[in-house]
């Protein structure tokens, strides 16, 4: 058994061109944690996840390396963040796309698939080995339903 | 100046111990300049091959450590490890912001104050560590380019570690070597570093300065802060304040008490990671202490020791101490022109390599200029000259100091990188300014 069965082949993805507004209405929309991100040929670049909504509404300072420990500092009230939002929708969302998220392949083992879907939050892309290409997506949804559904 | 006895009983092939020891030391410098291993790697490798190969025993080796220095540093960075937790650096950075209306070039000028008192009584690296994340987060909300600003700040920590003992590391290694109290520092440097870094202050404003600006609206985001938010444990911070605050006592009369600062260092650590320890239960202590420990930085000390073994290995084949008479004759043993050649030397070198292995070999140098010079107590002007110099020489390039290259790495993650080129092309000829400066100190002060 492997990762094929069990994942989503068609998923929602969005595209490196792709502006920040329209990840941030699938997501607010469909409640998605992470989307995979693709080229023009569909080859998978890497993940734009709701974290990044956050870190784009706060100061940089906060979610870098050896940034701020502390933001109980700073009086931010919701116009801000919206204020900041505004500014930044219109950026193509490889502005805070992160590519190392982990991925498997379609041939990955079952049990594998689960060990890095459950150290993970949201889906895990899946990628072809050979040309790069996304083929589909694993959530814990698809991996409840899939269970649920098995023949005992 | 080196008892015999240092010297292994044989050499590995019989080698010429003078040859074997230079050439260990020159591939050293080689590599750690190539920066394609680890430099702590690089000194530990290099000081077993001393050992290995004859030029050192090993108790000859262990001789060789400064523990002064080790020491010192070591008790600094577990202080400097608890009370950074407290938020007190940030709190201070805040404060000053807001003391000036959060006037940008206000800002600027609180900022580097505050960057260079901290690396005056802190190591630069964390001194910068701790106030670029406020910096970003001020020039953010600004909307200002943060490149004045960390500039500035680099300046400031350079020249701040200049004004005392346990600012900068040639600073610890010269104090340890020649016996030097933190007052000693304090009175000799301190007004040359405060009086540099006032000068520095008129290109930076004449440059960026005149045109900082920032919108009263955008200001009055930053005058929000509440700058107490950020103390994020406020008994952590008395405890820390308090047992800071009789280290540097403890540094200032240590002179009098007949102790040396490393155990004034090592003694405020112990202290500080007791009070630190105490309201927790015995089982959660080890855990706590095993970060405390891991946060002292590793690579610098192992680095210092590795250095310190391969220096004492030439050493002790008596090569410095005649490349020390070389010296002397091409100066004419002028006591004038081999000081400033030394500030100048040293101030040039330091920009475009690491100090540390430079003091490291400069020290037994000079010492063995001594009896040239009619006695050790003579050699005071070069003793100042050589800190001044290699401290100060740290501002020449990106890589002429640790806290240099971090603050790069702050500015590259918020998209205003630090290029190599244009930071020189502004940070030499400030750089030469300040040596120029410090040469005519030098000059009335001590010649």
């Amino acid at each position: 058994m492997t990762a094929r069965l069990i994942m989503n082949q068609n998923p929602t993805v969005l595209h490196t061109t792709d502006k920040i507004s329209l990840a941030a209405e699938h997501i607010m929309k469909y409640r998605y944690r992470r989307l995979p991100v693709v080229d023009e040929d569909g080859k998978y670049i890497g993940v734009f996840g709701v974290n990044c909504l956050l870190r784009l509404v706060l100061p940089k300072a906060l979610f870098m390396k050896n940034g701020l420990e502390s933001a109980a500092f700073l009086n931010t009230s919701l116009s801000d963040l919206h204020r900041r939002f505004n500014e930044l929708k219109d950026e193509p969302i490889t502005l805070c796309m992160t590519d190392e998220a982990i991925t498997v392949t379609p041939d990955t083992p079952l049990a594998e698939t689960l060990r890095l879907l459950y150290g993970h939050m949201g889906s895990l892309p899946v990628v072809d080995p050979e040309d790069g290409r996304l083929v589909g997506a694993i959530s814990y949804w698809d991996v409840g339903s899939a269970i649920l559904h098995a023949s005992v | 100046m080196v008892e015999h006895s240092a010297m292994g009983a044989h050499t590995i092939l019989g080698l010429d111990p003078v040859w074997l020891a230079a050439s260990i030391f020159l591939v050293t410098y080689g590599l750690i300049m190539i920066e394609r291993v680890n430099r702590a790697i690089v000194a530990m490798l290099a000081a077993g091959l001393m050992v290995l190969s004859g030029v050192l025993t090993q108790e000859a080796a262990v001789r060789g450590v400064d523990f002064n220095t080790i020491g010192l540093l070591t008790g600094m960075m577990i202080i400097v490890a608890i009370t950074r937790q407290s938020g007190v650096f940030q709190f201070m950075a805040i404060w000053s912001a807001k003391k000036v209306g959060a006037n940008p070039w206000g800002i600027l000028v609180m900022l580097i104050f505050v960057t260079a008192v901290f690396s005056a009584l802190l190591d630069n690296v964390t001194t910068v560590l701790l106030i670029v994340p406020v910096t970003l987060l001020i020039t953010d909300e600004l909307k200002l380019n943060p490149y004045p600003f960390l500039f500035s700040e680099i300046f400031a920590s350079n020249i701040g570690g200049t004004a005392t003992l346990i600012g900068d590391p040639p600073n610890i290694m010269i104090g340890s070597a020649v016996g030097l109290s933190f007052n000693d520092f304090l009175f000799n440097l301190g007004p040359a570093a405060a009086f540099i870094l006032l000068v520095t202050l008129i290109p930076i404003y004449l440059i960026w300065g005149r045109t900082l600006d920032a919108p009263q609206e955008l200001r009055q985001r930053v005058m929000a802060y509440d700058e107490k938010g950020a103390i994020t444990d406020k008994t952590l911070l008395w405890k820390s304040l308090g047992v800071l605050t009789l280290v540097i006592i403890g540094f200032v009369v240590a002179h009098d008490i007949n102790q040396q600062p490393a155990t004034i260092a090592m003694f405020g650590a112990a202290l500080l990671m007791l009070l630190d320890n105490l309201p927790r239960a015995f089982s959660d202590q080890a855990q706590n202490c095993h970060k405390t420990y891991g946060e002292v930085e590793w690579i610098t000390i192992f680095f210092f020791i590795g250095l310190f073994i391969v220096v004492y290995g030439v050493e002790s084949t008596g090569l410095l101490e005649k490349l020390a008479h070389e010296v002397l004759e091409i100066t004419g043993g002028d006591m004038t022109i081999t000081a400033l050649s030394i500030l100048w030397v040293s101030a040039i070198a330091s920009a475009v390599v690491d100090n540390i292995p430079f003091v490291a070999t400069m020290i037994p140098l000079i010492e063995g200029m001594g009896e040239v010079m009619g006695g050790s107590d003579k050699l005071m002007p070069l003793w100042w000259s050589l800190a001044l110099g290699s401290c100060l020489g740290g501002n020449g390039s990106l890589v002429g100091a640790s806290a240099n290259l971090i603050v790069a790495g702050f500015a590259e993650r918020v998209g205003h990188p630090i290029r190599f080129l244009p930071f020189m092309l502004m940070a030499f000829p400030l750089m030469i300014f300040s040596i120029a400066i410090s040469s005519v100190y030098v000059y009335f002060r001590f010649l």
